[in-house]
């Protein structure tokens, strides 16, 4: 037993921190790091970068513009990137979309789409959720109907994160309305320029545009756009919400807002003296090192080990539950530090201060999307209680 | 023991929810924040007519001379309904600086306006580098001229924008943290050196950082007093720490009430979200914390109104600590309830958790609260 890495490891992962280093454009590490969120065009011009290494998509096959790079590897990869810190490649591309064509899609959907993913050409979004159905994913009503060449979608998504600086949508709809539910869905592909789409902004509780609703009106979408069968949809959505979970419990992020918190905590000041002077509050950051050290563990564990027998029954859940958890608790030990400091409600524009207090009330999202925290329990529930 | 309201506070309440659910329903609140202005005049009319900004002036000077006890419906209901109404800043703290620290005839000139809500006032205390700590005061006080100026930079002023006067600490002599040699000064706001940079709050309210440069000024009462002024100020935040635990938990007894709506009506899986016994636990886990907040806030009024009592600083700070935490997690517990639609701004339930962090930072959050509390362990 050793927690180390090995010495092709510890050289890949040099090697990854050195070409962050001479890379990364010093604006959009200090915005970053500031708590900003990226930009969609820091996130293309640093994709683009990465894509020429083939870490845009380095799980990907070398034909589509990956590194056919290995879990640890990738793990070395999202790490470095959130060490930097640096805006991560575009996750519907490269974590959602992608994998899902090279499973299901045809040659022609895989030459076509996954480079352009990869060096986001194209920047896709996710249409999942309704507003009547969230976690009741499968109840979904956007109808698809066939007629010729042609589906016609109608209905509406919701939650669509990015859909207003997207280009395509990759969405779940009906396409048969007499079967089970699960069993009439389809997954298609669909530009977002076609006639008959609306978006609509929704603000968030951080006071941000990151959400919005799309509406669909008689939307005309070749068939050539169907991924997998039709009818056969849901296999797709379950592969994708299944398939992410190298990124899914988030230590690196963790482990950045925690240096950041000590960062800030030695430059406030209270009544003269800097707040890292209070035990408690060191001790508070001491007690969050520890459970991310103990979550970066144990998603080695559950990531690394080769043989399905020996992994843990719903594995991804435990890493959701925790790392959803560490992030909400780091976020509001920011907001605790930046304190009174941290109230004044600043523009976007004003680098050095970051939204602090707004990203501490986002991150209560990350219990709501990808799953909320009483779904993964039910999940974790029924792979061990049965 | 006697929990109840009496019958004026429960008239008062009553006639002050309604004015609120007529003019503060939430889509009014959206669109006044949306059209850039930092409160409704309409309501501050409304307010000054029940007479609520007169309660807590003397009675001789045209108020009702109501304590943090007659407060406390009023700020729950300031709380349930988002307000952005100056009434914490004026009525409450510029208020009560002005009734115990400043001397008959700056009273008589000044509380019968605020009563009648002609005059708002805004107390201006906080210094960026004291953060928590009470009675950390960098701002100068220097006489010249037959008159006092001021130089320094007090933070977060609540609805700074708002103010025709503020009330000001600052020092005449020693440093920054000494408990003695601090003055409370009158300062126009339209006076030469008075600068306001205005913004907003996280949850929409509106504040100023105020940068004082040679600024005239004018003593409360004598300015040698010390212990007055001290005095003073403690009272002033004792009456900000009950106003916002009443706030706090007003504002959580919304949200509250909001999730266990959205629990009743909201289905998915073909069953009503509220039938998950996840859920109902989580909802009987957030009625506790809420039943704490709504105790401490009783706490915090009958501690700041009975500031002599041998007990009632420690009943103060563990208020301030207990309703911030408590309403926090009833915040918390309504925005997990709601799923997606509670991350939204175009809904209420997440508003209520930006209020509560707002107003835990103020006079202390729960941490600089429990530490007062250690410290005094010892
Ligand atoms: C910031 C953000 C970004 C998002 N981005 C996207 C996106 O890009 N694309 C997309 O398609 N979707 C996106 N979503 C939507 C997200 O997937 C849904 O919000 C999520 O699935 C929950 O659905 P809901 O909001 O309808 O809540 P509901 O499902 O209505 O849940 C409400 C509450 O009920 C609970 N609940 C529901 N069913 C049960 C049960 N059986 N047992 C116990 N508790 C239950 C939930 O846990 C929650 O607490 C995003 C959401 C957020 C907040
Ligand atoms: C120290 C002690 C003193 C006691 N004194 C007395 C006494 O003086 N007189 C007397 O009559 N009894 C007494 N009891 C018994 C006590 O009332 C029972 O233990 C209690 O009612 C629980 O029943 P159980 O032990 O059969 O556990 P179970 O009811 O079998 O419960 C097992 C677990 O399942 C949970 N559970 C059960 N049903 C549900 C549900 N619907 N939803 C969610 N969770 C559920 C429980 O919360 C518990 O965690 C005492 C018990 C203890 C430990």
């Amino acid at each position: 037993m050793d927690l180390d890495l090995t010495p092709e490891q510890r050289a890949f992962r040099d090697e990854v921190r050195t070409f962050i280093r001479e890379k990364l454009p010093s604006e959009i590490r200090e915005r970053l790091r500031a708590g900003h969120p990226p930009r969609k065009q820091d996130t293309v011009a640093w994709q683009r970068i990465l894509n020429e290494r083939g870490w845009a998509a380095p799980h990907w096959p070398k034909r589509y513009g990956g590194a056919d790079l290995g879990p640890m590897e990738r793990l070395i990869l999202l790490d470095e990137a959130y060490r930097a810190p640096a805006p991560l490649p575009q996750a519907f591309n490269v974590g959602m979309l992608g994998p899902v064509l090279m499973k299901f899609g045809t040659p022609a959907q895989c030459d076509h789409f996954l480079p352009r993913l990869a060096n986001l050409d194209i920047w896709f979004c996710q249409g999942f959720s309704e507003p009547g159905s969230g976690s009741d994913l499968a109840s979904l009503r956007t109808a698809a109907r066939r007629e010729g060449d042609h589906y016609i979608v109608n209905g509406q998504k919701i939650w669509t994160t990015t859909a207003h600086l997207a280009d395509w949508v990759f969405a779940l709809v009906r396409t048969d309305t007499e079967a089970r539910k699960q069993e009439g869905i389809s997954f298609l592909l669909i530009d977002l320029r076609t006639p008959g789409i609306t978006i609509r902004p929704i603000h968030s509780i951080d006071g941000e545009h990151h959400l919005n609703e799309v509406f669909f009106d008689e939307v005309r979408v070749p068939v050539g756009n169907l991924v997998g069968q039709e009818n056969k949809g849901w296999d797709c959505a379950k592969f994708l919400l299944s398939n992410e979970r190298t990124g899914i419990a988030n230590v690196g992020l963790c482990r950045e807002r925690l240096d950041y918190a000590r960062e800030l905590a030695g430059r406030y000041t209270q009544a003269g003296k800097p707040l890292l002077d209070d035990p408690k509050l060191r001790a508070d950051i001491a007690m969050l090192e520890a459970e991310t050290r103990a979550l970066e563990i144990t998603n080695w564990r559950f990531l690394l080990t080769d043989s399905e027998q020996k992994r843990l029954p719903a594995f991804a859940s435990v890493l959701k539950l925790k790392g959803t958890e560490l992030q909400q608790e780091i976020n509001a030990l920011l907001a605790r530090i930046v304190g009174p400091g941290g109230l004044e409600r600043r523009s976007a524009d004003e680098v050095t201060h970051g939204p602090i207090a707004p990203r501490y009330f986002l991150s209560r999202a990350a219990s709501i999307y990808g799953g909320t925290t009483e779904v993964q329990k039910d999940i974790l529930a029924k792979a061990i209680v049965g | 023991m006697n929990f109840e309201l009496n019958e004026d506070q429960a008239a008062l309440a009553e006639s002050l929810s309604r004015l609120l659910a007529d003019r503060y329903g939430f889509e009014k609140r959206r669109a006044l924040t949306a059209s850039g202005a930092a409160h409704d005049e309409k309501t501050w009319a409304g307010l000054a007519e029940l007479g609520l900004t007169a309660l807590p002036v003397p009675e001789a000077l045209g108020g009702f001379g109501g304590g943090a006890r007659d407060l406390l419906p009023a700020m729950q209901a300031f709380g349930r309904s988002l307000s952005m109404e100056p009434f914490l800043a004026s009525a409450v703290l510029a208020g009560t600086a002005l009734r115990l620290g400043a001397d008959e005839a700056m009273q008589t000139r000044l509380l019968p306006g605020m009563a009648s809500g002609e005059i708002v006032s805004a107390w201006a205390h906080d210094e960026p580098a004291g953060r928590h700590a009470p009675l950390w005061v960098e701002t100068r006080a220097e006489r010249k001229d037959g008159g006092w100026k001021l130089d320094g930079i007090k933070s977060n002023v609540p609805a700074g924008g708002l103010a025709r006067y503020f009330v000001v600490s600052a020092r005449i002599a020693g440093a920054p943290a000494d408990a003695n040699g601090c003055a409370l000064f009158l300062v126009d706001a339209k006076d030469a050196g008075v600068a306001l940079r205005e913004f907003r709050l996280v949850d929409d309210t509106a504040a100023g950082e105020l940068v004082l440069t040679q600024a005239a000024a004018q003593p409360l009462a004598n300015p040698e007093d010390s212990t007055r002024t001290r005095l003073a100020i403690q009272g002033t935040v004792a009456a900000g720490i009950a106003a916002v635990c009443a706030d706090m938990s007003g504002a959580a007894q919304a949200a509250f009430d909001l999730a266990m709506d959205y629990l009743r009506t909201r289905k998915q899986f073909g069953r009503l979200i509220g039938e998950n016994q996840a859920l109902r636990h989580r909802a009987s886990e957030m009625l506790v914390s809420l039943e704490m907040a709504r105790s401490m806030a009783m706490a915090a009024a009958v501690a700041a109104d009975d500031a002599s009592a041998e007990d009632s600083a420690p009943d103060l700070h563990r208020a301030k600590l207990s309703v911030a935490r408590n309403a926090r997690n009833v915040a918390l517990g309504a925005i997990q309830l709601h799923g997606g639609i509670g991350m939204t701004e175009e809904y209420a339930v997440g508003h209520y958790l930006r209020r509560i962090h707002v107003l835990d930072q103020m006079f202390g959050d729960a941490d600089a609260h429990a530490a007062r509390l250690a410290a005094a362990l010892l």
